[in-house]
């Protein structure tokens, strides 16, 4: 019987079937994608750093090295169980020369390496140990992805010839967030090379049980030892690993659970339309006996049989486009070891999602406790409707005309069914326009104030060099006499150690100098002024459990100094965990120093990077914008990718929704529209109520998601970047495009969807309705 | 007399093949300004699909109507319904009304369309309809909150909005009970003596019997006429023309 009702069903309303079906489909196949990806991105991640045995804690030091000292803490440290000193070798970009052209233009830090003896391999595709031989290359695998260099390929390093013989894969470093990229070549070659950069050193450690890295981290701060440059621990690396795939997967999620509410959406209409026609009949069923779950029965088994087979569908089109998707996670990091559990874990997630679509099928057949069998008998149509719009009367209608008042009084009068296209609306308005205002804003030159950086035009970074603090005298002279330079402000970052509540040190890295030249985005307080104050980068002060007016103490020169919190700003950079202060300190380490340039003409960008690059060849000079473009690039490239892609995505699902939706209302309003043609109402009339109705959901729909898209998208973009480090996050909002052209964009869609689905919905044969 | 409607051998069929059934198999029918004509017939003679055709509600398949002149065949959708909109007036067996509206709005509702008259000025027309159909009182009710003799009246309110020239009414006193149907029945009698032309679909003898034109159809076919005589009746002579139409009609059955 189940089957027999089913197929009558499908047949009688193909296009709404089949375009739940779709939408089923389509969710179960993003779902299973979705944890496809999750296991094996987590898997893979897990194989590379077992297999390249990453550091759990590295100190980066440029500058002289106490190796006695080191060595002899790390033997008597009872947590550590390796210790080595790796030597990278800075290299500039210029002297790297593949056939293609140099590095100078990259804002990585390239350098060199040759292979650890005891942790922290550098490996190949295979998942192996590589050793390089005199004259191999091997190159950071990023190089390969955007195609700066191929196997075979002559590369010249400061003049000397090096051939390409494999791509490698570094635990640490593989991501583009991360700003060092590892080259290896032999112990030969690596010593032919030493003096044509700086040396920095990677000071590493394994220890026995992860969970001491609180400690130990502490214990190396305590112990004084080398500390010029940034500290990166195991868990960031592993942070750093997931975050560009990590992303995807957010993604795939969110527009998943986006599909799976249309979805959801498109069976609720259905239901409450088909309820509405069957009205009569589930009222005469509940009157001979039949209990309200065997009623429900009838009604679920139609969609259990459509999300089945939208589930195993969904589930077979997962693994004809996981390998796509799962390319990247591959390239980067190799197999998982548990890929193998991947699909079963796909086909459980997808089960989850069939489970979930019978749940809500059941909870909107509850309605049918709602009926009254002698109502619904007597009747035949669900009682009492008009929803408390009394005062909205015809009577009373001094501005509408009656097409127009119709329309608006029928979507007045049944909400209930409204909801279902108003949600689509909302649901596409905000598809459309998060993912451009997200483009529009971290492809603008604010954005840079999320980045820790202030908004200048010109960046000069002088990072992993002798002589930071003369080098950067020198560039801060040029740039005073540079008439073509409005401003200018040197902000130099150095290691200080913090005391913490609970009396042990730790060192964090402070960049002193004038914080007001090129602000950032303060989340609370102010740019520090004073030489008693200090801000901290959201992540910093959580972790050190400090607010705006609380105070910190540091070590400086020697002496425990109070400084009052005087602001909390987004950061993005660094791993998040910096800090902005206003005294000197000449004693201090010096980390890296950062010059920043404001021009008369900002057009000129370009031109006084060329300049300043050449005649400082030692500091990394770029454009903001360039700086943006770099590090953010691909980034920015992917998300204007997806911002069209969801625009497109978010007219369609509009045309689809309205179609369908126009359809069934004319198929259920048929009575209706009967007694209007019989009294004399033209099928233009009819279409022209239609059109009102669709325009008035339309601008509710469509003014809702836009004010949603720029307000709630904007606290659930600024909740996601705030994980990276970033707060008090702003949209820039382009408004061509989300006050107009994606408002004119969706009326349109909708204007044509309502004019298709209403095509004949004039053309009716008034006497059979009539006489039904 | 002037004739308001002609109908010429009005042929109309249903189904195809050998499902094919001739509903009105040649029909020629007149219908004069100002007449009260019911149609009778056993079920499925095809009275109600002759009122759909009479008032272009319903294309026929061969033959020709002409209203006011007009022949309808050849007049569009949408022509057709600018003539129903401004020239008749239907009531129903069931009420036809829309749920969204109240009865005052229900009422309203055809004259909106294209009048020059304000919404309150139309208003007030509808009321002044309500107060003389005595259902006054209902005016901001749904439609779900009126009983089926008050619904009818609704009905009838609806049609005269627009100052029609006919009213069509396919068994409209059939779901109502004796006393809700005499009262109906009264005020179609009224309107007509205003000079309204009425033509009704009905089973009911009683309701025959008050109109001063009787048709048989069989088969598709106008198989008799019958003319009780008088327009305005006493109850007397109602139950008169009764006897006289039950024994045409036993006539005309066997």
């Amino acid at each position: 019987m189940y089957f027999r009702t089913i197929r009558n069903d499908i047949l009688r309303s193909k296009a709404i079937t089949l375009t739940t079906m779709l939408f089923i489909t389509t969710a179960a196949m993003l779902v299973a994608l979705a944890v496809i990806l999750v296991v094996n991105l987590t898997g893979a991640i897990d194989t590379l750093m077992t297999r390249a045995q990453t550091p759990h804690f590295m100190q980066m030091h440029a500058g002289a090295l106490d190796m006695t000292r080191l060595t002899t803490f790390a033997g008597k440290h009872k947590d550590v169980a390796d210790f080595q000193v790796m030597e990278f070798l800075n290299m500039d970009g210029a002297q790297i020369v593949f056939p293609g052209g140099s590095l100078a233009g990259s804002v990585q830090d390239n350098g060199f390496s040759v292979q650890s003896e005891h942790f922290d391999f550098l490996l190949d595709l295979d998942g192996n140990i590589i050793q390089a031989a005199d004259g191999e290359l091997y190159v950071p695998i990023s190089y390969m992805q955007d195609d700066t260099t191929s196997i075979g390929d002559r590369v010249e390093v400061a003049g000397k010839a090096l051939v390409v013989t494999g791509f490698l894969r570094d635990s640490q470093m593989n991501s583009l967030l991360s700003s060092s990229k590892r080259f290896l070549v032999s112990h030969n070659d690596f010593a032919a090379l030493k003096d044509s950069g700086s040396m920095e050193y990677l000071i590493e450690f394994r220890l026995h049980d992860l969970d001491a890295l609180g400690t130990f981290e502490t214990a190396y701060a305590a112990a004084e030892l080398e500390a010029a440059g940034p500290t990166l621990t195991y868990p960031l690396f592993k942070m750093i690993n997931a975050i560009s795939d990590g992303m995807m997967i957010a993604l795939l999620l969110l527009v998943s659970l986006l599909i799976v509410a249309i979805a959801f959406l498109c069976i609720r209409f259905t239901l409450l339309a088909k309820i509405e026609d069957e009205y009569r009949e589930i009222g005469a069923m509940k009157a001979i006996g039949l209990r309200v779950s065997d009623i429900k029965q009838i009604y679920l088994a139609k969609y259990a049989a459509l999300a089945a087979a939208g589930s195993v569908l969904g589930l077979a089109l997962s693994f004809v486009f996981r390998n796509a998707l799962l390319a990247n996670i591959w390239l980067h990091m190799g197999e998982s070891a548990n890929a193998a559990q991947a699909p079963l874990l796909g086909g459980l997630g997808v089960l989850l999602l069939f489970g979930g679509v019978l749940v809500y099928v059941n909870g909107v057949l509850e309605q049918f406790r709602r009926i009254s069998p002698a109502e619904a008998i007597r009747f035949g149509i669900v009682q009492g409707k008009t929803g408390g719009i009394h005062h909205f009367n015809l009577s009373q209608n001094r501005l509408l005309g009656v097409n127009v008042f119709l329309g608006a009084k029928d979507v007045l009068t049944r909400k209930r069914l409204y909801v279902t296209m108003l949600t689509v609306l909302v649901l596409a308005a905000f598809i459309s326009i998060l993912p451009q205002n997200l483009y529009t804003t971290i492809a603008s030159k604010d954005f840079s104030t999320y980045m820790g950086i202030g908004d200048s035009d010109l960046r000069i970074d002088l990072q992993q060099m002798n002589n930071i603090a003369v080098k950067a005298t020198d560039i801060a002279q040029a740039l005073e006499n540079d008439k073509d330079i409005s401003r200018y402000v040197v902000l130099t970052t150095y290691t200080f150690r913090v005391r913490m509540p609970d009396g042990t040190q730790r060192r964090i890295p402070v960049e002193l100098g004038d914080h007001t030249v090129f602000p950032v985005a303060y989340a609370a307080g102010r740019a520090p002024t004073a030489a008693d104050e200090i801000a901290l980068s959201v992540l910093h002060a959580n972790e050190l459990g400090r607010q705006v007016g609380d105070s910190l103490i540091l070590l400086v020169g020697g002496q425990e100094q109070q400084f009052t919190v005087c602001g909390l700003y987004s950061d993005v950079t660094n791993g998040g965990k910096t800090a902005k202060a206003a005294f000197s300190d000449a004693t201090a380490d010096i980390v890296w120093s950062v010059i920043s340039a404001e021009l008369v003409d900002e057009t000129r960008v370009d031109e006084k990077a060329a300049e300043y690059a050449t005649k400082f060849a030692f500091a990394k000079v770029t454009g903001i914008e360039g700086y943006i473009v770099q590090t953010f690039g691909s980034t920015i490239r992917a998300v204007a990718q997806a911002a069209r892609v969801a625009s497109v995505v978010a007219v369609l699902i509009t045309i689809l929704i309205t179609v369908l939706f126009m359809r069934m209302l004319i198929v259920k309003d048929r009575y209706s529209i009967a007694v209007m043609k019989i009294f004399g109402f033209t099928n233009t009339d009819i279409k022209m109520q239609y059109l009102s109705r669709a325009v008035f959901v339309l601008l509710i729909g469509v003014s809702l998601g836009t004010l949603l898209a720029n307000t709630l998208g904007e606290t659930l973009v600024g909740a996601a970047i705030s994980f990276f480090g970033a707060a008090s996050f702003k949209f820039t909002i382009n408004p061509f495009f989300a006050y107009l052209l994606s408002p004119l964009l969706m009326a349109g869609a909708v204007l044509v969807a309502t004019g298709g689905g209403t095509l004949d919905a004039g053309q009716i044969i008034i006497t059979g309705i009539i006489k039904e | 007399m002037k004739r308001l409607i002609v109908g010429e051998n009005i042929t109309k069929a249903f189904g195809a093949g050998v499902e094919k059934r001739k509903v009105l198999d040649g029909i020629s029918v007149e219908i004069n300004a100002g007449e009260f004509v019911a149609v009778m017939g056993p079920s499925g003679s095809g009275k109600s699909t002759l009122l759909f055709a009479l008032s272009g509600m319903d294309k026929v398949d061969s033959g020709y109507i002409t209203f006011d002149g007009v022949d309808l065949s050849r007049l569009s959708d949408n022509a057709l319904a600018d003539i129903r909109r401004r020239k008749m007036g239907f009531v129903f067996q069931q009420p036809t009304l829309l749920k969204s509206l109240n009865l005052l709005d229900n009422i309203m509702l055809p004259a909106m369309r294209d009048s020059g008259e304000k919404a309150a000025q139309l208003a007030a027309k509808a009321r002044v309809l309500m107060q003389r159909t005595d259902i006054l009182e209902l005016e901001k009710r749904d439609v779900t909150q009126a009983s089926g003799g008050q619904l009818q009246r609704v009905g009838i309110c609806r049609a005269l909005m627009n100052d029609p020239q006919i009213i069509f009414g396919d068994e409209p006193t059939g779901a109502l009970n004796s006393t809700a149907a005499s009262e109906i029945m009264a005020l179609l009698s009224e309107i007509h003596r205003t000079g309204t032309t009425i033509l009704l679909v009905t089973h009911d003898v009683k309701v025959a019997a008050q109109t001063e034109r009787v048709l048989y159809l069989f088969d598709g076919k106008i198989a008799g006429e019958y003319r009780p005589g008088l327009a305005n009746l006493h109850h007397d002579d109602l139950k008169a023309h009764e006897e006289g139409l039950t024994a045409w009609l036993t006539e005309m059955r066997f």
